[in-house]
């Protein structure tokens, strides 16, 4: 039984490689006449020219480049409002419905109208990411502070503790795990609109726009190659936040049910 | 009346690997239990009572030894033994009556026999009344019973106990002891109660059997022959409970003289400081 | 009822202009304990509201940019009567409940086979992960070049939209019931089915739902996305259609719209998700 003969940590490579045999046939026996079927080498030849004249760490240094401004405004001010509306019952009764309504619309229905308000360049790029990046931290700065359980705050009270002192010895450290799985959650936003956003606002150099570049020459083998490089960020930066997330919360252990 | 199973347990051992070692959790456990026998099983942390429990449920195997029930092999897990583990573990989402049904799921009665007996067990443990509602809305206590009444709607041979009580408070514990005591006399099925409560262990078995840890051997079989209902505050059952206590305490003892051992021996000449009680000549 | 709140404390009554009114209103909001929180929620986006009328009206910012609430209401009104927005939301709806039931039906097989064979597990996640590791709009230019820019392009990538959470969800809820659970089963000598259908569904139930929110979230993201970039007809068409003519007011409408339907269908998962899980009030 195949269950046998192909060793455990050897799976996850089967599929991969018989498609990408069969991809190979497929070019070398002839199998289709269209224009897009490209080599699995030409890919990795496109693939090694980028690499080697930098044209691929230009765009994506320019890509990244708006997606960590468009984060850090985001985040930031996620934080400041998620805190506010954490920390006041009347600031979340005023603000909050409010943010609420905003919060259903599609997030990339916004572009047509920050391309209004703020061009097609950079500047409205970099909006676009902030907002993305904006919301899910905001909710999930709220939601940490609020749900700090009432007995621990019972606590804080029973010893005195001054606002400062609750907050940074009760409630932040209670709200971390939330706060960091928020930025996370950002940090995955706006990435998606990084791309979004150079498709919609089609304007200076980037990974996105390589891949549409590619498309309207119909290079199949440039398009690919983007494909991997866009998975290749996205699985990076999922990773730096994962480890980042994981250092600052090493005291949680391995039950967060306990939570 | 559920039919009574007789077990048997041979030479039993077992042993975990860790990190390529083995590990002895039970060694050579030698164990009669007969037909609606009470029996309870008491030790401290580690003697491996829990696992002797899962062996006899089947939930473990791989081990050396033998096993039987009414003469045959345990193979697996068996409606002929059934199990109330410590946390209920009760589905959630099932009510009451639902939740005790599932262990009819696969017993051969007509429909009408189980709804008969999901109801009568219901009775049994006290909770009329409370058939539709749902595991969140009841207490630890009456969870656990709902359990034991899971366990005993299919009128196994065998019901197994691990610590069932242990995460209920004192007043609850007295008086769920009770309520298994009375329903242990009314189903006459064979109980084997695993516990760490000395008292509960004399109160509830016919005998008492005494585990010691590291490996887990039996250490001792105390034999409870009083009267049921057992007065707790009366004079043989306080002479029962003593003994069975002494021997943890000599567990205990013996564990400090060996450290003390351990601590003033510099020399042929030093002499040994033993505990009050414990000095003979060396 | 109403008159006992105009009555003020010393019994003399007063007139019920609205001021009095919503002064009436707040102290009797205690007896009424959701209406205060509903009064509080109004004045910022009443403000708001103000702000952009009196910038549309006085003309501090061109109607190109920012028109005014009014025209946009407007707008709303006659798209509605026309039946235009009615036809382009119709078309929007069809799309995203298409593609989402594809992405449904493949994440739940998916994440069920990956959940209770652990061979399909070894062989399939891998790739499946790396799979996911690229966004949506990582796939649309290859997609584009390989299916063109027709219905296929906009089911297709709204249901791998929805089809990674759902399958990841249901992945780690099935892989997530516990033991303690499993072994209830065991000693209750469930069969193989029985075990699926009376311990592992129920209690792989609340995240699957969640996978499934979540890929609708994303479905309905998808569906924008695409029909901003890559149609001739739906609510995001509406929206690059007014776009490329300076029509804010039409953009803002079809704005609105997109935020209410995409509202309305998570809140009626939300509501599904009640019945369903109704017995959750403490999780194990």
């Amino acid at each position: 039984m195949a269950r046998t003969i192909v060793p455990r940590p050897l799976r996850g490579f089967v599929i991969p490689v018989l498609l990408t045999a069969v991809w190979w046939a497929a070019v070398h026996f002839g199998w289709s006449t269209s224009p897009l079927l490209v080599a699995p080498s030409k890919v990795w030849q496109t693939g090694v020219e980028q690499v080697v004249s930098g044209k691929v760490f230009a765009a994506l240094g320019a890509s990244l480049w708006r997606d960590l401004v468009g984060f850090a405004i985001g985040a930031g001010a996620g934080l400041a409002v998620g805190a506010l509306l954490g920390a006041s019952r009347v600031a979340e009764k005023l603000v909050g419905p409010s943010f609420h309504t905003l919060k259903q619309i599609s997030l990339f229905a916004w572009i047509p109208l920050l391309s209004v308000w703020f061009g097609l360049g950079d500047a409205a790029k970099v909006a676009f990411l902030s907002l993305a990046a904006f919301f899910p931290v905001v909710l999930n700065t709220f939601e940490g502070i609020r749900s700090v359980p009432a007995d621990m705050l019972e606590v804080a009270r029973v010893l005195k503790f001054t606002p400062a002192q609750r907050w940074r010895k009760l409630i932040l450290p209670s709200a971390a795990p939330s706060i960091f799985a928020g930025i996370h959650l950002g940090l995955i936003y706006a990435w998606l609109a990084t791309l979004g956003a150079e498709y919609l606002l089609v304007s200076g150099p980037g990974i996105a726009n390589l891949m549409i570049d590619g498309r309207e020459h119909f290079w199949m083998d440039m398009v690919l190659f983007g494909v991997f490089v866009v998975g290749l960020v996205g699985f990076t930066l999922n990773w730096i936040a994962g480890r980042i997330e994981a250092r600052a919360l090493a005291w949680r252990g391995r039950s967060v049910a306990q939570f | 009346m559920a039919h009574a199973g007789t077990l048997q347990i041979d030479h039993l051992s077992k042993h975990y690997d860790v990190k390529g070692e083995p590990l002895p959790v039970l060694d050579n456990i030698t164990l009669t239990v007969n037909p609606g026998e009470f029996v309870s099983i008491v030790g401290s942390s580690g003697c491996g009572k829990s696992t002797l429990l899962r062996l006899i449920v089947g939930l473990e195997d791989d081990y050396q030894g033998e096993v039987l029930l009414d003469g045959q092999r345990v193979l697996g897990t068996s409606l002929d033994r059934g199990i109330v583990f410590q946390e209920h573990r009760l589905f959630p989402w099932l009510n009451v009556e639902q939740n005790i049904a599932l262990g009819l799921l696969n017993a051969n009665f007509t429909e009408a026999e189980k709804t008969r007996s999901v109801r009568e067990h219901i009775n049994l443990v006290g909770l009329g009344g409370f058939e539709t509602a749902h595991p969140h809305q009841l207490s630890g206590g009456m969870s656990q019973r709902v359990a034991i009444a899971r366990a005993l709607v299919s009128r196994p041979e065998v019901l197994l106990l691990d610590e069932p009580f242990g995460a209920l408070d004192a007043l609850t514990r007295a008086h769920l002891q009770q309520k298994l005591h009375r329903i242990w006399q009314a189903e006459g099925i064979t109980m084997i109660l695993v516990t760490h409560d000395v008292e509960e262990a004399v109160y509830l078995g016919d005998k008492v059997v005494v585990m010691e840890p590291r490996p887990g051997r039996i250490r001792r079989i105390v034999p409870v022959p009083l009267a049921h209902p057992r007065d707790r505050a009366a004079l043989p059952f306080a002479r029962i409970k003593e003994d069975v206590l002494a021997e943890f305490a000599s567990e205990a003892e013996a564990a400090t003289v060996v450290r003390h051992a351990l601590r003033h021996d510099d020399g042929p000449d030093s002499g040994f400081s033993l505990p009050n009680g414990l000095r003979f000549a060396l | 009822m109403s008159r006992d709140l105009l009555m003020p404390l010393n019994g003399r009554a007063v007139d019920a202009t609205p001021a009095r009114l919503a002064w009436r209103l707040w102290f009797a909001a205690p007896a009424w304990p959701g209406l205060r929180d509903w009064l509080l929620a109004w004045p910022l986006p009443l403000a708001v509201l103000a702000l952009w009328a009196l910038a549309a009206h006085l003309e501090w910012i061109a109607p190109q940019v920012l028109p005014a609430p009014d025209a946009v209401a407007l707008t709303l009104k006659e798209s509605l009567l026309s039946g235009e927005l009615w036809a382009n939301l119709q078309v929007s709806l069809i799309r995203v409940i298409a593609g989402f039931a594809v992405g449904l039906v493949g994440g739940l097989a998916l994440g069920v086979a990956m959940g209770l064979s652990p061979t399909v597990k070894d062989y399939v996640y891998p790739l499946f992960k790396a799979f996911a590791q690229v966004p949506v709009l990582g796939w649309l230019p290859l997609l584009m070049l390989l299916v063109g820019i027709d219905e296929g392009l906009k089911i297709i990538l709204i249901s791998k939209a929805a089809l990674v959470p759902i399958a990841l969800n249901t992945y780690k809820g099935i892989q997530g019931v516990p033991t303690r659970f499993i072994e209830v089963g065991r000693v209750l000598r469930f069969t193989r089915w029985q075990m699926l259908g009376q311990v592992v569904f129920p209690a792989a139930l609340a995240p699957i739902w969640n996978g499934i929110r979540y890929g609708f979230t994303h479905a309905w993201l998808a569906l924008v996305v695409v029909e901003l970039l890559a149609s001739s007809e739906g609510l995001g068409f509406m929206i690059v259609y007014g776009r490329q003519l300076f029509q804010l007011d039409v953009v803002l409408a079809a704005v609105v719209v997109v935020g209410a339907v995409g509202y309305a269908l998570d809140k009626v998962l939300a509501a599904i998700e009640k019945r369903l899980l109704g017995w959750r009030k403490e999780a194990f």
